[in-house]
């Protein structure tokens, strides 16, 4: 089994830049060499990661032939395409630097703004998300991106204009425990936010795409509003599950109640009998409902209590201590 | 073709009784040592321990490289090669039924197209020699897996497989997942290879099957559906079905509440109510089965990686 781990683990290193690249031969080495201009004035070590997410094309031996030239480039090769989470993932675990920005393979995002959002970490924040102020992008494509991301704010309380922005900066201690999965990738802040972090945003240049097109479509903006849904559930409720699933059990209560109410006031008043009947039947299938949304709560409290995962809100850095001058003291 | 420095394990899978088994093992061992490399045979007798040792004595002497093992109750495939893995010293495995499935040639052919650029080698029997009946229905099965799972290969239920052992170690094999080995191993990125064989026999149960085999074969391809597809991601799975259940319920009830309404037609005992009643309950109670299963998700899912590494500079 490859193992996620590396042979020069002693260097430190302070600055890890994770990009994930799926068939970018057309832009990885202007990438690469506008990563290496940004960084060259940095005094401290910082190391590329590349994580070629199964690309078909040239993108590995393009990464092969620049490793020869630039020391500190590091890269992983998937053995298929597992998408964007995945291959962010793999970076992060790679990645040996105490910060971690990560940024798009395809020249949307400017590496110069790197400087910008390491300063804003040093400033005391755990995430610095990038925002796109002005989006090089056609109006089809901002106006459901904008929509998400106040959805997204609203409902997961972490306020941010961008979710959708790849470059951001993480501290690798609040990114690394995360282990996201599926396509959690838009969703990193919300879920770091689990753990305590401090987060905050930045306008950050946008390019827009110079090559290929990206795919923006009925059902991903299902499958987007359906993953929304899912991490609300797990930021808020997977401690909780039981109350969840009790809560989204309440309108089918009131149904239940009201239409019982009706129910008798049709046997009372002697209505048409099929209005009785029709209303105590209403009633049953939503009792029928809150009864299953209350068993699914009690099987989700089962399986958290049995997980490894003790307390499902991420205690490793919940904690951290305040420094307090001598002055105070 | 096969470095002659790795050793070649050779995994015999005894599920049935046959009495020419003792011929079959040594007719492994000879095909084996035609090839060259070093090998080596484990005999796995699963439930059929009493009549492999009611046999040692014609199967003793046949090689020094043959081992055998023992299941005292039958398990399944898959727990069989998970269990014998630890015994395996090659880093190619070759897996074989309980019975001589292929030619000579063809197990050579199989063994032969095992390169440095696949993990997997699968056979498609071309020509089969087992009755029109069977033939059909493995078509239909092998063309539902095509169908249903996007699998890219003809023949799914041939004993034969030869995989690298690292496909073992990192493929979620249980229950009867053994029959798509090659399927899970593809979804894990390891890449897999389908070479055109010769089919010698086939023994085991032919014409109709029961009933209740067919249905595990439909839940086969559902599980392996499921599992390729939507593991890490079960709402989506979940409410793409509540959403079309809630969308006719909610639809019925718009037509039922506009007939009330505007056409003042009374709706109280119409069938039509319940339907669109109980298809709306429904569709919620499968989405929230899909809440469920992304707690689960979250909090088993985390420990295992979702992606394959092929390497890292």
């Amino acid at each position: 089994m490859q193992k996620n781990t590396r042979a020069d683990a002693d260097k430190k290193v302070y600055l890890s830049i994770v990009v994930p690249l799926y068939n970018e031969e057309e832009s990885i080495r202007q990438v690469t060499d506008k990563i290496v201009q940004a960084c060259s004035r940095f005094e401290f070590v910082w190391e590329i990661v590349f994580v070629d997410d199964g690309s078909t094309d040239m993108t590995w031996q393009l990464i092969e032939q620049m490793k020869s030239s630039i020391n500190n480039l590091h890269a992983i090769k998937f053995r298929k395409n597992y998408g964007q989470t995945s291959a962010m993932v793999a970076g992060f675990e790679y990645a040996r630097g105490d910060i971690i920005v990560t940024m798009d393979g395809d020249l949307q995002n400017d590496p110069a703004d790197i400087p910008k959002l390491l300063e804003k970490v040093n400033e005391g924040y755990d995430i610095v998300s990038g925002w796109r102020k002005n989006r090089k992008d056609s109006r089809s494509r901002v106006l459901p991106s904008k929509i998400a991301n106040r959805i997204i704010s609203l409902t997961t309380g972490v306020r941010l204009h961008d979710y959708g922005c790849s470059l951001k900066a993480y501290r690798a201690e609040c990114i690394k425990p995360l282990k996201a999965y599926g396509e959690m990738h838009r969703f990193l802040p919300a879920l770091a936010s689990m753990t305590g972090a401090r987060i905050t945003e930045i306008p950050v240049r946008h390019h827009p795409r110079k090559f290929g097109v990206s795919k923006y479509g009925f059902d991903r903006i299902l499958k987007v509003f359906s993953d929304i849904f899912a991490m609300n559930l797990i930021v808020r409720f997977s401690s909780y599950p039981l109350k969840g699933f009790v809560l989204s059990a309440v309108p089918f209560m009131i149904f239940m109640v009201f239409f019982g109410l009706l129910g008798g006031l049709a046997i009372g008043l002697s209505w048409t009998s099929g209005k009785a009947f029709f209303f105590m039947m209403a009633a049953a299938l939503c009792g029928v409902a809150v009864v299953q949304l209350v068993i699914l709560g009690v099987l989700g409290e089962l399986v958290i209590n049995t997980s490894d995962l003790t307390h499902a809100r991420l205690p490793e850095i919940t904690i951290k201590e305040i420094a307090i001058d001598d002055q105070y003291n | 073709m096969i470095s002659t420095i790795d050793t070649i394990s050779v995994i015999l899978l005894l599920e049935e009784c046959y009495e020419d088994q003792s011929a079959y093992i040594s007719t492994i061992d000879r095909v084996f040592s035609d090839i060259g490399a070093p090998y080596e045979i484990l005999v796995i007798a699963n439930g059929t321990g009493n009549f492999f040792r009611s046999r040692i004595s014609q199967i003793q002497g046949i090689s020094h490289r043959l081992r055998a093992f023992e299941f005292g109750n039958r398990t399944t495939q898959a727990v069989c090669l998970k269990a014998v893995l630890k015994e395996v010293k090659g880093e190619t495995l070759v897996i074989l039924g309980a019975y001589q499935q292929l030619t000579d040639d063809s197990i050579r052919t199989v063994v032969d197209a095992m390169e440095d650029s696949c993990d997997v080698v699968s056979p498609w029997r071309r020509k089969r020699v087992d009755p029109p009946f069977n033939r059909f229905q493995s078509r239909v099965f092998n063309w539902l897996m095509r169908w249903f799972v996007g699998a890219k290969l003809h023949d799914f239920s041939c004993t034969v497989k030869v995989v690298r052992r690292t496909v073992l170690e990192e493929t979620e094999l249980y229950g009867n997942m053994f029959r798509f080995l090659p399927v899970l191993a593809a979804d894990r990125g390891f890449r897999v290879k389908e070479v055109p064989v010769r089919h010698l026999q086939e023994r085991g149960k032919t014409g109709l099957y029961r009933p209740s085999d067919y249905i595990t074969r439909l839940i086969d391809i559902f599980t392996l559906f499921f599992n390729t597809r939507f593991t890490r991601k079960p709402l989506r799975f979940f409410s793409a079905i509540g959403i079309v259940f809630m969308f006719f319920g909610s639809l019925s009830m718009l037509l039922l509440f506009i007939e009330r309404f505007f056409f003042n037609t009374p709706i109280g005992n119409r069938p039509f109510l319940f339907l669109s009643l109980l298809l709306t309950i429904l569709g919620v109670l499968v989405s929230s089965a899909g809440l469920l299963g992304e707690i689960i998700a979250f909090t088993n899912g985390r420990k295992k990686r979702e992606y394959t590494i092929e390497k890292t500079i």
